[in-house]
């Protein structure tokens, strides 16, 4: 009798032990870092979203959890075919990071991440085939801190432009203001929207290739022409510096010339001053040793000095 | 050994000796644990023959089993090393509790979660080219290669740019707890961040300053992560960004080697040009210098000539000027003296002769009966 009692007393207590741990099992849940939870009774949520980790307790059996990402997480957009204003075809990809803020609306708006992935493509690429299409291509590739000083001298004007009036930068963050204003409504916070890849479509692309190889083919006959100029350009200057060189010279040699004449002219002057009857004297006879010469006929009268004396010895002369 | 040192709870008589023993005594008490506690027990295993034969006994007996495997488990696992690269970052009831460095440590089993993350390791992520690492197919798929190279200029031309970002952990916390996946945020934010800076440079000026897209693209996309973490602990720090690759598409590179061509072209002909004047130039200097050198020349001929000329003059003039006539006279005689023997044919005239003047026939000497006086020199 007393060992059955004993037997049920154990009996309870084995089963109130294997309650209190089944309970204490279900009812303690452990939240880590980086996660959020729903509480839902019988499917319906209960109380708000518990956001900070840790352990946490919930009625066993009756309460489960819904656990969410609290990390940031991210959106990665389908290449989208959207025309410019100016009616150009571009590919555009874009990227967003969004997280999920209120766990509970996040629970019945869109229940799981991938639902939620879609959501945002609805909103976003909706909003961005909007802008896209109001704003010019080089508002798409420019962003609002574009400045001349990263243009280069060689490119064709008619490409330089100008600063975009809205820009890349101002298009998407106009972009993440409409496309925020909608996902609070399914729990989330979009953090923000960037445009990932742009690019031409593939016929486009083709077209601006070729307006590529045009532009090439322009800088390089430029490049040619300004060589065949340079060329010419230093020839030319290689003519004048000859001419300048060479007449200077002369010029110089010319003018010393002319004062070393004067020079000498002003010597034999001063010299031949002081009697001109001797210099004349003397030069004629020094010009007549110079001009007679062989093949020369001289006709001397007998009266001249030197043949004088074949006819007299008188030393006057009856000239 | 040690499996056997672990199993003490239903007591241990005998010491096995070989491993086949030990199996088939293990199994033999196992046997015995689970089957009918009404069966006696079989010897060397009767430590506790008077035990009441309750239903939950055996019930008991699994549970003590299996807490013993969670305590073994758990001694196992609350050991942890962490190897000298790494850091352990520690969760207690799934919240952040601590991070430990390289090491041998500790943690509460079951209750602390540990996380490894390595801070020093260099982590690299390529952009519009993948390394030809074996097994690697991405090098093939030539259209996501395409696409993720192809980038629009300011000039609204397109350009071909692979480059590398490579980055580290910087908080473990940050980088396990706040972004979901971080290296696709950082595919993501780098693609986005190089082509707005490409879309605000013109193709020119790409091309020559890759080191300056570089930096604008590491400074901008260091703060797009550090934006996404709290402030204070971003989770990963861009080490590099480098450019490998800034080309004109394949279509249009025949194109960009003209003008590179015609760069040379260019550069060919002024130094043909160049070439000229250095071998014009340098000589007609020098040409110039003999010209002027000459005209030097002819000054000092010209005025020594002169200064020697008057010297003599001057000399003979003062001479002259003690005997003038004589001198005069000297002089003459001297100078017909040297003239004559030169002289063909001298005729000397006589005044007197009042006849007019006979037929003379220059040329012939012989002829020359008619000529009163001749002197037929030499």
């Amino acid at each position: 009798m007393e060992t059955d009692m004993k037997q049920v007393a154990q009996f309870f207590l084995a089963g109130l032990v294997l309650l209190a741990v089944v309970l204490i099992y279900d009812g303690f849940f452990i939240l880590e870092e980086g996660k959020q939870v729903v509480i839902t009774q019988f499917g319906a949520p209960v109380g708000d979203p518990v956001t900070d980790a840790g352990l946490h307790f919930k009625m066993p059996f009756i309460q489960h959890t819904e656990i969410f990402e609290k990390k940031i997480l991210i959106w990665d957009g389908e290449p989208n075919q959207i025309p410019t204003n100016d009616k150009t075809y571009v590919y555009l990809e874009a990227t967003a990071r969004w997280r999920i803020t209120n766990a509970l609306k996040f629970l019945q708006a869109v229940r799981t991440e991938a639902t939620a992935q879609s959501r945002l493509s609805n909103i976003i690429d909706g909003t961005l085939r909007d802008m896209v299409n109001k704003n010019n291509l080089i508002e798409i590739i420019r962003s609002s801190d574009w400045s001349m000083a990263t243009m280069s001298e060689t490119t064709d004007p008619g490409l330089v432009g100008g600063k975009p009036v809205n820009g890349r930068d101002q298009i998407t963050r106009q972009i993440l203001e409409i496309a925020a204003k909608i996902t609070p409504q399914y729990g989330i916070e979009l953090i923000d929207v960037m445009f990932k890849r742009v690019n031409y479509i593939d016929s486009v692309r083709l077209k601006v290739y070729d307006r590529m190889i045009s532009e090439r083919k322009r800088i390089a006959a430029e490049k040619r022409s300004t060589g065949e100029g340079l060329k010419a350009e230093i020839l030319g200057t290689v003519e004048r510096k000859l001419k300048e060189i060479i007449s200077t010279a002369n010029k110089e040699a010319v003018t010393l010339k002319g004062k070393a004449d004067a020079e000498a002219t002003k010597i034999y002057g001063e010299a031949y001053a002081q009697d001109p009857d001797f210099f004349a004297f003397q030069k004629t006879l020094e010009s007549y040793r110079e001009t007679i010469g062989g093949n020369t006929s001289l006709v001397l009268s007998s009266d001249s000095d030197l043949y004088r004396y074949l006819k007299t010895v008188d030393p006057k002369p009856g000239k | 050994m040690t499996n056997q040192d672990q199993q003490p709870p239903w007591g241990k008589k005998h010491k096995p000796q070989t491993p086949e023993e030990v199996v088939a005594q293990l199994i033999n008490k196992l046997q015995d644990f689970f089957t009918d506690k009404k069966n006696p027990p079989p010897p060397g295993n009767g430590q506790e023959p008077a035990r009441p034969t309750s239903p939950f006994a055996n019930i008991g007996k699994l549970l003590t089993v299996i807490l013993i495997i969670i305590v073994l488990q758990g001694v196992y696992s609350s050991f942890f090393k962490i190897a000298p690269s790494e850091v352990g970052v520690i969760l207690r009831f799934g919240q952040y509790s601590r991070t430990t460095p390289s090491g041998l440590h500790f943690k509460i089993p079951y209750i602390d979660k540990l996380y490894k993350v390595d801070v020093e390791n260099i982590r690299m992520e390529e952009f519009g080219f993948r390394s030809r690492t074996p097994g690697q197919q991405s090098m093939l798929d030539k259209r996501g290669f395409d696409m993720e190279s192809l980038t629009l200029t300011a000039d609204t031309n397109v350009i071909n740019v692979a480059w590398i970002v490579q980055y580290k952990v910087a908080d473990p916390y940050s980088f396990l707890f706040i972004v979901s996946d971080v290296k696709q945020a950082i595919r993501d934010i780098s693609e986005s961040v190089t082509r707005r800076i490409v879309g605000n440079m013109d193709f020119d000026y790409l091309l020559s300053n890759r080191d300056l897209l570089a930096n604008s693209v590491k400074a901008e996309l260091q703060a797009e992560l550090d934006g996404l973490f709290p402030k204070g602990t971003p989770g990963v720090s861009i080490t590099t960004v480098q450019f490998q690759d800034i080309n004109p598409p394949d279509q249009v590179k025949p194109a960009f080697n003209e003008v590179n061509e015609a760069d040379q072209d260019m550069k060919r002909l002024v130094n043909e040009a160049q070439e000229n004047y250095n071998r014009v130039i340098p000589k007609a200097a020098g040409e110039a210098k003999q010209i002027i050198e000459e005209a030097y020349g002819y000054q000092a001929q010209r005025v020594n000539d002169a200064q020697g000329e008057t010297q003599r003059f001057n000399d003979i003039l003062a001479e002259y000027k003690n005997a003038p006539e004589v001198t005069r006279t000297r002089m003459y005689l001297e100078t017909m003296k040297e003239i004559l023997p030169n002289v063909q044919t001298v005729y000397v005239i006589d005044k007197n002769q009042q006849s007019p003047i006979p037929l003379l026939n220059l040329s012939s000497p012989g002829l020359s009966t008619a000529q009163p006086k001749q002197q037929q020199e030499r």
